[in-house]
């Protein structure tokens, strides 16, 4: 079976706005969160499917998700822990190809050594961006109150 | 006995009871727990550190002073906190051996395939209990006496063990067996070399503790179809 499906794992602000985006094109999206409620948050223009389970289980993964055929999981839980174990999961039972994590701590990337697995860490971008503006500003070196 | 360095992360009084054994026997111990009122009561009573904080953090388990322990246990009673832990202190701290108790049975395997090396699930071994026990029921019964050093165990001859329908002096037994009773419903026979054994009887054979494993596997033993 080719894998061509897209997974996302987490409905919350990032995780639905993602689904919402790659919907639109021309991919199969399945976008799974343990709360029925947080799929609120998903666009009106979503065209993907939806399953409320939990994604640690790995007969929901098999059997509703239908994780072999995934091509692509992006995942975004509120709790890091959560997140290293389903792409640990993803990597090294069901060798999905392309893996992203979001990990709000930055020292637990370690646990991605020797992984292809890809971590998206929030506290480097917002960092990396305030030293953009900041360069931008001019660095207020010379201000004075 | 060798002393080990070993970290008990997490869990309640099952943490307790680890730390009181483990000291009787002299090992090094390490204690994290992320209660602090806990953690604080099991330091008391047992005399030993216990460091405060979370075991998924690699900072925590260092500031511990994990590194290079024999063995780990993760006893949290959030699996996930456990696998993270487990984890972190085999690829970050190089512990030998990592042991995890989880509440869901079906990660048994899982965890396992993840790299923790023991993993410990009490609804899987009531499972694994429950269906020994009902193995062991439809074949043999055993009672123990002086110690464990005399065993009588209690066979249910099946129609296709090779000793069904014969006589007793022309079997061939291993050295050591006694049939000391055969009992066949409604009546108990006390065998002597011309009595024959059938299908449906249930044989006490009294032996040393060391034979038992050996005589079941002789009256077991099935008739070849192939011969």
């Amino acid at each position: 079976m080719k894998r061509s499906k897209i997974l996302i794992v987490g409905s919350g602000r990032l995780g639905s706005s993602i689904a919402a985006k790659l919907s639109v094109k021309d991919n199969y999206v399945v976008i799974i969160d343990k709360d029925i409620n947080s799929f609120r948050k998903l666009d009106e223009e979503f065209g993907g499917y939806d399953i409320v389970g939990d994604a640690t289980d790995l007969q929901v993964l098999e059997n509703e998700v239908l994780i072999r055929e995934v091509n692509e999981v992006i995942i975004t839980t509120d709790s890091d822990n959560v997140n290293l174990f389903i792409a640990h999961i993803c990597f090294y039972i069901y060798d999905v190809p392309h893996i992203y994590v979001r990990l709000n701590d930055n020292d637990k990337g370690v646990l991605l050594n020797n992984t292809t697995i890809k971590p998206i860490y929030p506290f480097s971008l917002s960092f990396d961006d305030y030293m953009k503006k900041r360069k931008e500003n001019g660095n207020h070196e010379n201000s004075n109150y | 006995m060798v002393t080990m360095k070993i970290v008990i992360t997490n869990g309640r009084h099952e943490a307790d009871f680890m730390i009181n054994k483990f000291k009787q026997d002299k090992h090094k111990l390490v204690i994290i727990n992320s209660d602090q009122r806990f953690g604080q009561y099991m330091s008391n009573i047992n005399h030993v550190p216990v460091l405060f904080g979370d075991s998924t953090k690699a900072y925590t388990l260092d500031d511990a002073g994990i590194q290079d322990a024999d063995v780990l246990i993760a006893l949290s009673t959030d699996d996930i906190i456990n696998y993270i832990t487990c984890i972190t202190a085999k690829k970050v701290f190089n512990v030998k051996r990592t042991v995890s108790v989880v509440r869901n049975p079906k990660r048994v395997d899982l965890f396992k395939k993840l790299g923790i090396d023991s993993v410990i699930c009490s609804t899987y071994l009531l499972g694994e209990s429950i269906k020994y026990e009902s193995l062991i029921e439809s074949f043999t019964k055993t009672l123990s006496l002086e110690n464990d050093k005399i065993v009588i165990t209690e066979i249910m001859i099946e129609d296709d063990y090779l000793i069904a329908e014969k006589i007793i002096k022309n079997i061939k037994f291993p050295p050591n067996v006694n049939i000391s009773c055969i009992f066949r419903d409604p009546s108990v026979i006390i065998p002597n070399g011309d009595s024959t054994i059938k299908a449906g009887d249930k044989l006490i054979i009294v032996s040393t503790t060391e034979d038992q494993d050996m005589i079941v596997e002789f009256f077991e033993t099935k008739v070849n179809k192939n011969e």
